[in-house]
Formats: structure tokens, C-alpha cells, sequence
């Protein structure tokens, strides 16, 4: 009985969060499937009947297509990119057979960076995008993009590297690896779990990444979905209802692959924490 | 009082580059320069064509005037930008007292909620992994999508903030959130609260699995009621993780860009400006382009935040280790 109250009180804050937590979100989805003239006669009725075309014509009509393959292109080419040169140069900070005089000083710079706030870097990254011709196309911003996730994505995987057995590298070499054979055949394979996370991590990174689009971006033809986003609610700022169905276009993708790897994504997004 | 081994807390000491220990082998004769440049050349030219080359550039820009209106020439002015800024702009002062209010009231508020759910999630309540999945959901939305949520939960008239106030019958505290100077800053903070506590409650819910369970039995033989043991044993154990937390959450905080560009622009009155939004206004949407003046305002950030996030990750482990 005692206990049955405790749970009973003890429930009440986490219904009441979970409201918080839970319902602008809801509300949105909501909207996403009812006309705006359905939300400015009652902004908190039911999508009866559900205007599931809305979506077809978010993505037709109101440049969703572009704005969804432009997010789709960066964070897939970033996120491959990141993933190759960060984990060799995780690697290669890891092991004891790549050590010299400078590396540990070289990884602690690195390592420093995490925590640089982007003003310090943006005013002049815009200034030699321009010069190399890099500003306001896709390749300049997957550029940045990779620079700025490198840091931490090197920390992360470089624990892991440095955990596996010496014995294990010493065995693959005895059979006749060489440094790259042994690093793509061996240690990626093993290191997998590690390179999900980050992996996870740098792809939710690049696919919300903001300040860095709204700065070298300029063309609307290659807006991002959070850059799109912000230009549409200026311009648009009465169509609620579609708006609501463009941020159901911006956020599903995510958030259908989190209700499946949830632990992994919750890992991924923890492992990111230093970053601040 | 026991301390947790440092390997439990792995990935919340904020500025701890853990040394890595190599078993003590016979030295290797000679090094694989060739496989070493094969692994790091490609980071190392990411990493100092993109990050350590434009902060170099930036330092060098603010002593400079580099302004379109002038031909973005080179002028060299030494240390009349940072004399402006810190003796007579209002603005910077305006908005680096805005980023440090949000630097400091948003851990207050985040650090104890995210504790009272974890704590909650971890006396075993029913769905406990459901309401873990729902609460972190929001830090995984971009910051404009978040922000066109929040512009219409702040809507005077049919927004879901005021919708609570009438129903639950504070109907004259209903408010125009955003368009107030002095309720637009709180609103934004609470913001940043519903995006990043079910994440925090998440990494204290893991250093809560983590403390072992003899500690809590012993305090149980010891006669130690549910809320003693809560406060004597659980939460100081949890110390470090919170104070980590804390530390992120407030440097986080202090580059808040994106939420404040997307809702309010830094209005009404300046009322959200934060130094972050004040350098890139400053840069591309004053009279001129200007890359002079704003990159003095960013090394000055730079440096502060730089400086407190190294000294207080510093100090604080200092601590740490002295009393444990």
C-alpha cells in the first residue's frame, strides 16, 4: 500500500514533464496534418480528416525536395568524410607504434579545440571561402563541417583505438599486414561499435548545423532544411500549417531512426557531451 | 568518503584528455614516418586549413579596420577596436550580460530538474524507458525547428504557454512572451531547458547506475531513511557528473547563437542579444561588411570563454580531488 502511494507521487512529476516535454512537439505533428484555415478556426483540433497530401505538397510545391536532398548531400558526404579521416587519425594517435616527439602535444591542441566558441573562426573562414572560391556552395560547407565535428570525433574514437590488445596488432602484422591493411582490415572492423556512435553523433550534427549554412549560404537553391526552415517562417509566417508540415519534413527523418536505435543514438548524443 | 574510479565517469570531465597508458615493450627500432603521415596528414590539413589558420587570421583581423566601404583594405589600428568595445559599445556590454544570465540561470534551473527525474526514473517507476526516449527527444531538433515550435507555444492569443495560464486560472499573467523585453530572455532560457534536460537526466541517470550498491545497502544497515540516503550518499557521489554538467551547460550557453536568431533576432530592446548573434549582426547586416571590429568582439569572447571553461574545469577538479 505505502509503496503503491510512493509511485503514485512519484509519477506525478514525471507526467507532468513528460507533458512539457512531449507536447509542442505533438501539437506540431498535429497541425502538420491540418490546412491553416482548419488551425485559425480552432488552433487545437483534431486532423479530422488527416490532410496527408499536405506532405506531397510541402515537398512539390514548396521546396522541400531541394532543401531535403541538400541536407541529405552534406551530411552524408560529411559524415563519410569525417568518418575515414577521423578514424585514421584516431588510429594513428592511438597506437604506440606511431608515437614521436609531438603527437601527445599535437592530440592536446586538438583536443583544446573542441571547446573554441565559432565566432573566433567564422569571420575568416568567410573571408577564405571566398578566396578559394568555396563560399556559398555545398563542398565549402562540407568542408567546415568536417573541420569543426574533427576534433571531438578524433577524442572519441581515439579511447577506443587505444583499448585494443597490442597482441592483436602484433598477430595481423605476423601474418603479413601492412599499416593500411592492417588499420582497414583489422582495427576499423573491431572499432565499429565506437565509429556507430560517432558516426550518429556527427550526422544529427551536420543535418541541424545552423550558424556555419546561415553565414556561407546564400543561394537559395542550396539552402539546408534549418536554413530553409528560417527563411520560411519569415516569409510564410502566416501559412502555419504548412510550416507545421515542413518541420514534420525537417525532423522525421531523425527522429523515425531514433524510435529504432534509440540506445545508440542517446549514446551517441552522450558521447558528444564534452563538446558543450 | 569513497570516490567513483575515474573510468565510470568517462565522458563528462570536461577538459580531462585522459593519458593513455602503452604497456612498457622494447622500443621499436625505427618509425613508420610513411604510415604516420598516411594516417594524420589528411586531419592535420583539415585541422589547420579550417580551424587553426581562420582563428590565427581572426586575431590578426581584429587590429585591423577591414571594411567593404573601404575597399576591405588592411589598415592597421592596434588596439582600437578593443578599446571601443570594452570602454564605450553598449551593445557588446548589453549582450555579453544577456549570454552570461543565460550562461548562469540555465544550469541553476536545468541541473536540479534533470536530478529530480533521474532520481525519480531511477526508484523504479513503471515505463521508466519510455519517458526516457520522450524527454530526449528535443536535442535531437535543429535549433530553427525548435525555435517555430517555441514562436508558436509564446503566440499571445492561441500560443500554448498563455493556454495553460487561462486554464489554470493566472490568465492575467498571459503575456506577449517574446515581445516583452523583460520576460523574451527568461522565455528563450526555458527553451533551451525543454531541449537539453531530458539529456542531461540521461548522463546522471547513467552515473546513478554506476554508484555500487553495497554504498546504498550499507546506509540502509545503518538505519539511513529513503531521503537521507538520497542526500547523503546519492547526491554526493553524483557531485562530480553534476558539476561537469554544470560547467557545459553554462559554456553552451554562452555561445548561444541559433534560438535567439531564429525567434527573437536579439529584440525586443536588445532584450536577447547575445554576443554570439552581436558578431555576425555586426559583420554582415551593420552599414558595412565589416571583418575588423567583430573579430575583436570574438577574440574577446574567445578569450573568456576559452579562459573560464579551462579555469573552471581546472579549479573544480582541483577541488575534487582535495576532498575526496
Amino acid at each position: 500500500m505505502r509503496v503503491k502511494i510512493t509511485r503514485t507521487i512519484l509519477m506525478l512529476p514525471v507526467l507532468a514533464y513528460t507533458a512539457f516535454s512531449a507536447g509542442p512537439y505533438l501539437w506540431t505533428a498535429v497541425m502538420s496534418l491540418r490546412t491553416t484555415d482548419e488551425i485559425y478556426r480552432s488552433h487545437y483540433g483534431l486532423p479530422i480528416p488527416a490532410h496527408w497530401g499536405k506532405f506531397y505538397t510541402a515537398w512539390t510545391e514548396f521546396g522541400y525536395a531541394t532543401y531535403f536532398r541538400n541536407s541529405t548531400i552534406v551530411s552524408v558526404v560529411a559524415v563519410c568524410l569525417i568518418t575515414v579521416v577521423g578514424a585514421m587519425a584516431a588510429f594513428g594517435f592511438a597506437r604506440r607504434r606511431y608515437a614521436f616527439r609531438l603527437r601527445e602535444p599535437l592530440f592536446l591542441m586538438i583536443f583544446l579545440s573542441v571547446m573554441f566558441p565559432p565566432q573566433i573562426m567564422i569571420l575568416s573562414l568567410f573571408q577564405i571561402l571566398i578566396k578559394y572560391r568555396l563560399f556559398n556552395t555545398l563542398p565549402g560547407l562540407i568542408l567546415v563541417y568536417v573541420a569543426t565535428e574533427l576534433p571531438i570525433t578524433i577524442y572519441l574514437l581515439r579511447a577506443f583505438f587505444a583499448q585494443i590488445p597490442q597482441e592483436l596488432e602484433e598477430a595481423a602484422r605476423i601474418d603479413g599486414c601492412t599499416d593500411w591493411t592492417m588499420f582497414w582490415r583489422v582495427m576499423f572492423p573491431i572499432a565499429l561499435p565506437a565509429v556507430a556512435t560517432t558516426f550518429i553523433l556527427d550526422f544529427i550534427y551536420f543535418w541541424n548545423e545552423f550558424l556555419y549554412a546561415v553565414v556561407f549560404i546564400t543561394n537559395q537553391e542550396i539552402r539546408t532544411l534549418p536554413l530553409a526552415i528560417q527563411f520560411l517562417v519569415s516569409d510564410q509566417y502566416q501559412d502555419i500549417g504548412m510550416l507545421a508540415t515542413g518541420l514534420m519534413i525537417a525532423t522525421l527523418p531523425i527522429l523515425v531512426m531514433y524510435l529504432f536505435l534509440s540506445e545508440w543514438f542517446v549514446k551517441g548524443m552522450t558521447a558528444g557531451a564534452i563538446k558543450g | 568518503m569513497p570516490s567513483l574510479p575515474a573510468d565510470q565517469m568517462e565522458g563528462t570531465h570536461a577538459l580531462s584528455a585522459p593519458v593513455i597508458r602503452e604497456g612498457v615493450r622494447s622500443p621499436q627500432p625505427r618509425r613508420p614516418w610513411g604510415s604516420i603521415a598516411m594516417f594524420l596528414c589528411p586531419a592535420l590539413f583539415f585541422y589547420f586549413a579550417f580551424i587553426i589558420y581562420p582563428v590565427l587570421v581572426t586575431f590578426f583581423n581584429s587590429f585591423h579596420i577591414l571594411r567593404q566601404d573601404l575597399g576591405l583594405t588592411y589598415q592597421f589600428v592596434g588596439l582600437q577596436h578593443f578599446k571601443e568595445i570594452l570602454g564605450s559599445d553598449e551593445v557588446f556590454w548589453k549582450a555579453a550580460g544577456n549570454s552570461l544570465t543565460w550562461g548562469i540561470v540555465a544550469p541553476i534551473i536545468d541541473m536540479p530538474l534533470a536530478l529530480t527525474l533521474a532520481l525519480v526514473l531511477h526508484a523504479k517507476v513503471p515505463f521508466a524507458r519510455f519517458f526516457r526516449t520522450v524527454w530526449f527527444t528535443p536535442l535531437l531538433m535543429s535549433y530553427p525547428v525548435v525555435g517555430v515550435i517555441w514562436l508558436w507555444v509564446y503566440n499571445y492569443d492561441w500560443g500554448m504557454a498563455n493556454l495553460v495560464l487561462r486554464a489554470i486560472g493566472l490568465g492575467r499573467y498571459a503575456e506577449a512572451w517574446l515581445a516583452n523585453p523583460v520576460t523574451a530572455l527568461p522565455a528563450l532560457i526555458l527553451v533551451t531547458t525543454w531541449m537539453f534536460t531530458g539529456f542531461h537526466m540521461v548522463i546522471l541517470l547513467t552515473a546513478l547506475h554506476t554508484i555500487p550498491q553495497e554504498y546504498i545497502e550499507a546506509a540502509w544497515v545503518d538505519g539511513a531513511d529513503r531521503w537521507q540516503r538520497t542526500f547523503h550518499i546519492i547526491i554526493p557521489l553524483l557531485r562530480p557528473t553534476l558539476v561537469n554538467l554544470a560547467i557545459l551547460d553554462f559554456i553552451g550557453k554562452m555561445k548561444q547563437f541559433a534560438l535567439v536568431w531564429v525567434m527573437t533576432r536579439g529584440g525586443p530592446m536588445r532584450g536577447t542579444e547575445t554576443v554570439a548573434t552581436y558578431v555576425i549582426k555586426r559583420a554582415f547586416e551593420w552599414r558595412t561588411l565589416d571583418l575588423g571590429y567583430p573579430s575583436a568582439i570574438a577574440v574577446i569572447w574567445f578569450v573568456i570563454i576559452f579562459g573560464l571553461s579551462y579555469g573552471l574545469t581546472r579549479f573544480l577538479q582541483r577541488r575534487e580531488a582535495m576532498e575526496f
